[in-house]
């Protein structure tokens, strides 16, 4: 796989993260802007940096689960890493345009 | 750089539903009591009625959501699990029957061979919670201003079932050198500032802001009213123990006063910050709950400044001080709360192994935002009517005040056991 094709399968995952939720928010995680890195090898493993809205979120185990999970879906021999970060905290800003118009801001 | 487990440190959900299933409960219970005590909502607040409805409201409705909700929401304060989960399952059977029984025997006016008893047990389960979360707080890896709120409150807490109990034994071999009503007034103020008032800045400072979406928001706020409530909170309990200086209470009450604006003006930060404009049901009771903080602040001034109002008047302004603070405030809150803590911990308990598997309900899904709705605006006609039948002693306000908190206890009872019975429901991703 070259650069080009990597690049393209990692906006593929992010696509496909979009039917995870926040199950407070209720807006999925992509436009809530909670996907900071997506790192694929090109063979079979995904690293992925993420933060959550509070750092004290109680759901957060839940969004790990259901991010491996949609992965595990549609590329069952993928090994998933998630890292949850609070550096840099999230904020407003990392909230797309279509996020943006569900949240109404 | 963290990594945020606090869903791995939540408490199984068989600690925390009973408390919610008690607590529904206890408000019908609640609700029942108001409409048979009639006519004795409108004489002394110190009626042993009038007490045995304080303590079902207290201990029984508000305390054991309390006590379900906070089980829950350590791990998201302190950012560690409760030290005890079999402690905490043990609490709840003592403090459902003690709390039975102490309403049991204020309601029957049976002072001197129940009453210490009841007291005594209450007072042992309350102390169990205590150590729990103390125990829970010592291994906390978080030790902030939200979290410093939750454990003086808990101090407090103890330090009310303390005054409490001494009054209850005091009935049987009469120890005070002042009037029980005196202590009483402590009892009650401690009660309900150092441990609900306090308890509710500690937590709301998390979730109020976590529930808004809304960031830099300034702690100094909270710094300052928590040094401001409980320097109040110390000098008025010392000068009503030792000193009884009377006129320089309404000082220390101010202190009190303008520490509790600067946790409105907090809310008030977080409100404006908020990146989710359209609120939902439970954000609009917890809105309406931080507004209503104002008429109990109203009323003690107005009894604290004293005005020489007749005897009987001011024993109605004392009922309403006490109605303004556990319902317009607390329970105001509590309401909406049920549907910021309740849905998510059994949703947690019944789809988090099914996310991403299957499409699952949302959290919001499980109750029913209509009846919710529908509860919210009955209870304001509640409050507005019992307040002004109260304040003017008019029975007829009273009596329908009462039938509208029956039905907001059966339409929340209705939400609450949809979501303890909620089975397990997944959509398919076609759909």
């Amino acid at each position: 796989m070259n650069k080009a094709e990597i690049t393209n399968f990692e906006l593929e995952i992010l696509e496909l993260l979009k039917n995870v939720m926040d199950p407070e928010i209720e807006i999925n995680i992509v436009d809530l802007g909670l996907i900071y890195e997506v790192n694929y090898d090109g063979d079979k493993k995904l690293d992925l940096v993420i933060t959550f809205s509070t750092p004290a979120c109680p759901l957060g185990d839940a969004i790990v689960s259901n991010i491996k999970e949609v992965i595990k879906q549609k590329y069952p021999d993928f090994t998933t890493n998630v890292e949850v970060v609070f550096e840099p905290l999230w904020s407003t800003e990392l909230v797309s345009e279509e996020g943006k118009r569900i949240l109404g801001l | 750089m963290n990594l945020s487990i606090n869903s791995n440190y939540a408490p199984a959900a068989s600690v925390i539903k009973p408390h919610f299933i008690f607590g529904a409960i206890a408000l019908l219970v609640l609700s029942l009591m108001i409409i048979l005590a009639d006519t004795t909502l409108l004489g002394a607040y110190f009626d042993s009625k009038i007490i045995a409805i304080t303590h079902m409201a207290v201990l029984g409705w508000t305390i054991m959501i309390v006590f379900g909700a906070l089980y829950q929401l350590i791990p998201v304060v302190f950012e560690t699990s409760l030290y005890s989960e079999k402690l905490a399952k043990f609490t709840f059977w003592l403090s459902g029957f003690s709390v039975l029984f102490l309403t049991y025997s204020f309601w029957i006016t049976d002072y001197t061979r129940l009453l210490p008893y009841a007291a005594l047990l209450m007072f042992v389960s309350l102390l169990l919670f205590v150590i729990n979360v103390i125990l829970s707080y010592k291994s906390s890896q978080k030790k902030n201003i939200s979290s410093r709120f939750v454990i003086t409150a808990v101090i407090w807490l103890a330090i009310t079932e303390l005054i409490g109990t001494l009054i209850a034994f005091n009935f049987k071999f009469n120890f005070f050198a002042d009037s029980h009503l005196h202590y009483l007034k402590i009892h009650a103020s401690i009660g309900l500032i150092g441990w609900f008032l306090m308890l509710i800045i500690g937590i709301g400072s998390i979730l109020i802001p976590m529930f808004f979406v809304s960031h830099q928001l300034d702690n100094k706020k909270l710094e300052k009213s928590y040094y401001l409530i409980n320097f109040g909170l110390i000098a008025i309990s010392i000068n009503w123990f030792f000193i009884h200086q009377d006129f320089i209470n309404p000082l220390f009450w101010l202190l009190i006063v303008i520490g509790i604006i600067f946790f409105i003006s907090f809310v008030y930060d977080s409100y404006k910050k908020r990146i989710r404009k359209v609120l939902d049901v439970g954000m609009k009771h917890t809105m309406i709950s931080i507004i209503t903080i104002v008429l109990p602040v109203i009323v003690s001034l107005i009894i604290m400044i004293g005005f020489d109002l007749e005897s009987t008047l001011l024993f109605r302004v004392s009922t309403l001080f006490g109605f303004t603070v556990i319902f317009g405030f607390v329970t105001t809150l509590i309401l909406g709360q049920t549907y910021k803590t309740l849905p998510f911990i059994i949703w947690l308990e019944k789809y988090q192994a099914l996310v991403g598997k299957t499409k699952t309900p949302m959290p919001r899904e499980l109750y029913s935002e209509k009846i919710a709705h529908a509860h919210l605006y009955i209870y304001i006609f509640f409050i507005i009517f019992m307040i002004l039948g109260i304040l003017f002693k008019k029975i007829w306000l009273v009596r329908i005040g009462s039938y509208f908190l029956l039905l907001v206890a059966i339409l929340y009872n209705i939400n609450v056991f949809k979501m303890i019975f909620h089975k397990v429901k997944t959509i398919d991703k076609n759909e």
